[in-house]
């Protein structure tokens, strides 16, 4: 039987092409994504090592709360005293000891805009000259405040050379500065912007308290880390006051690692989403192919059951044809996917990310790759190979091909997932308190398949209205055209499957888009009371502008937004990162004045006091009531506070608000971010002058942006689309997967119905119909899919508002024009898809059509 | 057995020979073939399937093709149809010169002046029965000739089963769809491709007698290509092919003239069905 399998394949080859596509497609983002993942690791392992070049480590022992640039809180530890390092330099088989001194900067380029590439840190170091780890490959190390030197790849984007004058903002201040070296750290930095400043200016800009976060410790020759980190303990242990602890530059390392494995996890979760739907999605193409090729062949399977193969012989025939397909098809799409990762690279390179050389590819990879393309091909083929294996012997002797067997048990299951997800949804939105976000997950889930199971029925009932208006318009090619695709209700719903899913998920992103940035705009227009606001690119406004905008004559008042990490508990809790929470800061009398907030319970005059005010829905979820006491932990101490005030706002994004002066007390400075400057013009002053003002105090600052209420909004909203861009890139590929399906299915649907062709060819109808008939049911097939899979997302996202009014989506925008657009970029990619079939079909000889059996 | 002229013919008759042996009506010739040649493969491989043939249809004739498997008279047929090309010679319907026609020009021809009803799978499975009958009309986008139709309807017996899917039919009203389909267009003429191979003998009696009469009451001409001498006797005139010539030639045939041509040219595979068919006749 493996030969007859085997002999099957080569015969139809053509058949198997797509589907060995539609694996492939799949396997590459699989494959991708290992790839990329390892890629990633290896790059920022070199990173890490080459940051990290210490033999030993020493740094605070108490954990705190901290805050990392991707907006999650995390954990920090104590700061430790930079004195520490004379002590340390004292201990025997310490060779070096060096307080590590960082801390964030912008680099002016050559272009007068901050160097910065997306996502990738700015920060300063401090250049030790007795560092043998850094090697200075150009010019000098930087001597006094106005000299620095840049790390290599920094120096490259910067398109500054060694000598030229710039600026920096460093510490909140704007230098004027000099490029005096090049220093290579030995590994691409992934696009990070490193300046390195000497010794005497980080330590004011950065650790003007004499606290720094860790102290490298170099050992002599023949002194492992492990025993210098040994003998380093007692020495701390004797600084009690220090509160620090040592560890080996190994552990340190490790540690690094650990943290960015994490989010790198991110990354991979993202294309794994894809993969998983394109694999989901290819399932439909393959189990397509099979079950056409089980009904043309019917006839040869009866032909081996006559000559005596068992039903399950003939299951197991089509079986391995399909893991053929399938190993074909994951063994191309490694191929693609390390091409995949190639093209990242380069794209990754373009926007000044530099990741490590070889592109990886691992034994597991392959495994993997080539286990999950065979598996979900095997699985796809198992209905028609079941199919197949019941074929009757005697249907040999048969003319007419079986008909398709009956859609009630499947359309039964499907109306009841549909009506129970409908149920969910329904609940959902009812009772968004209850679990609402499960509810709603569990509803779509099983809508989606309900209807995905009901498509066949769905398609024979919608068919005949979408094609009303070919079968009026284009006579007789549409009457025709409509015949064929309600003639296999159940090979059309599954060709249009593919469509179906990528424009639910993409329907549903774009109303959720534009539902938050209607929510966003609404949001802003009701509680944004200021006349401008001055924000930063980095996300931190530099202190140097605060001054210089308060500064100013037209400006009345200037109210600084600010946040920071702390550990939050209650009377009787012990303090953990696990407390940690963000807070923010805004003199009291912002309120009203900059800012608009609805108070659900108590009153914000309380802030005045030292009370908190927290929102809403972080009082629910924590049952924190009015007048109760928590207790801010940080280093510099505990703070207890009443809360004064539940609010309602989507205005700030964390879940505790006080007045500045608390927040000083409950957040280390070194920790605090200022987010906004929230200003008031003087009376008097128009808009126009003092946006004038703003922006040319703002301007030296390079990442200082100048926002009215109506710029605020948009420069909101932008955030929000970039959403759109992974939305794009879903689209673009639920595109490509439609096509390879509805190709598929039409060009397979021209090679079963070839007697058929011909013998309309005969009576007369011309190549350009039939080409018409074809891309007519490619239309149809393609809006089909677009319509039922737009209409499921819409009806999803429409609940999402109520059930998430809490984070902010607060109104129900349905971008219509986006999803008619959707519906017509379907008819289009109908219509390319019916390309190559329609000219296949064309090019049948009219004689061999009509004599073919 | 009635007398009956049989006039046997060289591998080159001479057309003015054949022309003489219509039934009652007047021929003119509606499509003719000269020199006709078709092979298939080149060199030593090469098969002659039609050797250099002259013929000619008459106008407002049924003409039964027959010949023994592998004779060539598919082949003539689909030459005469335009649905092959030919290696050399001239093909003429209508007036119009079928092998100088290209693509579009053969659609066109097919379209307007030719009807086709073959062996199997006549009917476009999606479409009624009604529908299957102006898809010529429909494809050309010609107006459908109301009376013209209910007249074919009527003849055909088909009425009440209008509106029925080709699945819903038997084999003999399939065939009398596609005979109706053939003759709703008003074709110049009507190529027949073993119409009733997959018929029982009553139905193919019925099929063969609509034909006969759209010839006789409506003037229609009608080229058929059958092995069933049974069949071959409702032409007006047989033509007996053999290794790609035309060997024979018969007017006004009957079952048992129309064996003896058969026997003489030793069509051994045809001989099995013969007997049987005579007794069902009987």
């Amino acid at each position: 039987m493996g030969r007859v399998a085997l002999r099957g394949i080569r015969a139809h080859l053509v058949q198997f092409i797509l589907s060995v596509l539609a694996v492939t497609l799949g396997v590459a983002f699989v494959a991708g994504t290992f790839s990329l993942r390892t890629m990633m690791s290896s790059t920022f392992d070199g990173i890490v090592d080459s940051s990290m070049p210490a033999d030993a480590y020493v740094r605070g022992a108490e954990k705190g709360a901290g805050y990392s640039m991707t907006g999650t809180t995390g954990e920090t530890r104590n700061t430790v005293p930079a004195s520490l390092v004379s002590t340390l330099a004292r201990v025997e088989g310490v060779d070096m000891a060096f307080a590590d001194i960082s801390g964030p900067i912008v680099l002016v380029g050559a272009d007068g805009t901050a160097v910065q590439s997306t996502q990738s840190p700015s920060f300063a170091l401090a250049l030790h000259p007795d560092d043998a780890t850094v090697t200075v490959v150009d010019g000098r190390a930087p001597t006094g405040p106005s000299e620095i030197a840049l790390e290599s790849a920094t120096l490259e984007s910067s398109g500054l050379s060694v000598g030229d004058r710039t600026k920096a903002v460093v510490a909140g201040v704007i230098q004027e500065v000099r490029v005096v070296g090049e220093v290579s750290l030995g590994a691409p930095m992934a696009g990070a912007t490193i300046v390195f400043l000497d010794v005497a200016t980080a330590t004011a800009a950065y650790s003007p308290d004499g606290m720094v976060s860790t102290i490298s410790v170099y050992a002599t020759p023949g002194v492992g880390e492990a025993d210098l980190a040994a003998d380093l303990i007692p020495v701390l242990a004797g600084e009690k006051a220090a509160a620090a602890e040592a560890l080996t530059g190994n552990a340190m390392r490790a540690e690094a690692r650990t943290d960015i494995e994490g989010q790198l996890g991110f990354v991979q979760t993202f294309m794994l989403v894809f993969a998983g739907i394109s694999l989901f999605v290819g399932a439909f193409i393959i189990s397509n192919t099979f079950s056409m090729s089980v009904r043309q062949r019917m006839r040869e399977f009866a032909l081996l059951r006559a000559v005596g193969a068992s039903p399950t012989q003939v299951f197991a025939s089509i079986l391995i044809q399909a893991a053929v397909v399938g190993l074909a098809g994951s063994a191309l799409g490694i191929g693609a996917g390390l091409g995949l990762v190639s093209l990242l690279r380069i794209g990754f390179e373009r926007v000044g990310m530099d990741l490590s050389g070889s592109i990886p590819l691992d034994a597991t990879t392959v495994g993997i790759s080539l286990a999950i393309g065979t598996l979900v091909s095997v699985v796809a083929a198992a209905l028609p190979a079941r199919r197949a294996a019941l074929t009757a012997p005697v249907e040999a002797m048969r003319d007419a091909a079986s008909t398709d067997k009956s859609l009630r048990a499947r359309t039964i299951t499907g109306a009841v997932l549909a009506g129970a997800g409908t149920a969910a949804l329904a609940a959902a939105l009812l009772a968004p308190e209850s679990n609402g976000s499960t509810t709603l997950g569990l509803g779509a889930l099983g809508l989606v398949v309900g209807v995905l199971l009901m498509a066949p029925i769905i398609a024979r009932h919608t068919l005949d209205a979408l094609a009303a208006v070919f079968v009026a318009g284009i006579k007789p090619l549409g009457r025709l055209a409509r015949g064929n695709v309600v003639r296999h209700p159940r090979r059309t719903a599954n060709t249009a499957g593919a469509l179906m899913i990528g424009m639910a998920l993409v329907g549903a992103a774009s109303v959720l888009a534009a539902s938050a940035t209607a929510s966003t705009r609404s949001i802003v227009d009701d509680g944004w009371t200021s006349d401008f606001s001055v924000r930063s690119a980095t996300g931190n406004v530099p202190i140097g502008a605060v001054a210089d905008v308060r500064a100013l004559d037209s400006v009345a008042e200037v109210d600084v937004l600010s946040f920071g990490p702390t550990m939050v508990t209650r009377p009787g809790e012990t303090a953990s990162p696990e407390n940690a929470v963000l807070a923010v800061g805004l003199p009291v009398d912002a309120f009203g004045r900059s800012i608009d907030i609805d108070t659900v319970s108590g009153s914000l005059d309380t802030l005045t006091g030292g009370q908190i005010a927290v929102k809403n829905d972080a009082a629910v979820e924590r049952g924190w009531l009015v007048g109760d006491e928590v207790t801010f932990t940080s280093q510099t101490g505990t703070t207890s506070a009443r809360i004064g005030a539940i609010i309602d706002t989507q205005l700030v994004g964390t879940p505790i608000i006080m007045s500045d002066t608390l927040l000083a007390q409950v957040v280390e400075p070194a920790q605090t971010t200022v987010e906004d400057l929230l200003i008031t013009a003087a009376p008097g002053t128009a808009p126009a002058d003092l946006r004038a003002d703003l922006t040319r105090v703002a301007s030296p600052y390079v990442v200082l942006s100048v926002l009215d209420t109506a710029d605020f909004a948009a420069n909101l909203a932008d955030q929000v689309n970039q959403i759109l861009v992974i939305l794009y890139a879903l689209l673009g590929l639920s595109i490509v997967i439609a096509v390879l399906g509805i190709v598929n299915t039409l060009a397979l649907s021209v090679i079963e119905r070839t007697r058929e062709i011909g013998l309309m060819r005969a009576v007369g109808l011309g190549r350009l119909q039939l080409a018409g008939i074809i891309t007519i049911e490619s239309v149809l097939t393609a809006v089909f899919g677009t319509v039922v899979g737009v209409t499921l997302g819409v009806a999803v996202a429409a609940v999402m508002p109520t059930v998430f009014t809490g984070t902010g989506l607060t109104t129900l925008a349905v971008p219509w024009a986006q999803l008619t657009a959707m519906v017509g970029l379907a008819a289009a990619v109908g219509v390319l898809a019916a390309l190559w079939p329609a000219v296949r079909a064309a090019r049948l000889p009219v004689l061999d059509a009509v004599a073919s059996d | 057995m009635t007398t009956h002229s049989t006039a046997r013919i060289d591998s080159n008759p001479q057309p003015d020979n054949r022309s003489v042996g219509g039934p009652a009506s007047p021929t003119s010739v509606i499509a003719s073939a000269r020199g006709l040649v078709k092979t298939y493969g080149t060199g030593e491989m090469a098969v002659h399937a039609l050797a250099g043939i002259d013929v000619d249809f008459g106008r407002g004739e049924l003409t039964a093709i027959m010949g023994p498997s592998g004779s060539g008279k598919s082949t003539l047929m689909h030459c005469m149809a335009g649905l092959d090309t030919v290696t050399s010679g001239t093909v003429v319907v209508d007036g119009e010169d079928v092998g100088a026609m290209n693509q579009r020009q053969l659609t066109r021809l097919r379209r307007t002046r030719l009807g086709f009803i073959f062996q199997a799978f006549n009917l476009v499975p999606t479409l009624t029965a009604a529908e299957n009958i102006t898809l010529p009309l429909d494809i050309a986008r010609r107006p459908v000739d109301r009376a013209h139709l209910e007249a074919i309807v009527a003849a055909v017996g088909l009425k009440t089963r209008l509106h029925h899917r080709p699945s819903e039919l038997s084999g003999g009203q399939q065939q009398r769809v596609a005979c109706a389909r053939a003759l709703v267009a008003k074709p110049a003429v009507i190529f027949a491709d073993e119409p009733t191979g997959n018929l029982d003998s009553t139905s193919s009696a019925e099929l063969l007698g609509f034909l006969r009469r759209s010839v006789d009451d409506l003037s229609q001409s009608v080229v058929m290509v059958t092995h069933d001498p049974r069949a071959a006797t409702y032409a007006h005139r047989v033509l007996f092919l053999a290794d790609g010539r035309l060997v024979a030639e018969l007017t006004n045939p009957t079952q048992a003239s129309v064996l003896e041509v058969l026997g003489s040219l030793g069509a051994v595979d045809d001989a099995a069905t013969a007997p049987e068919l005579t007794a069902v006749g009987a």
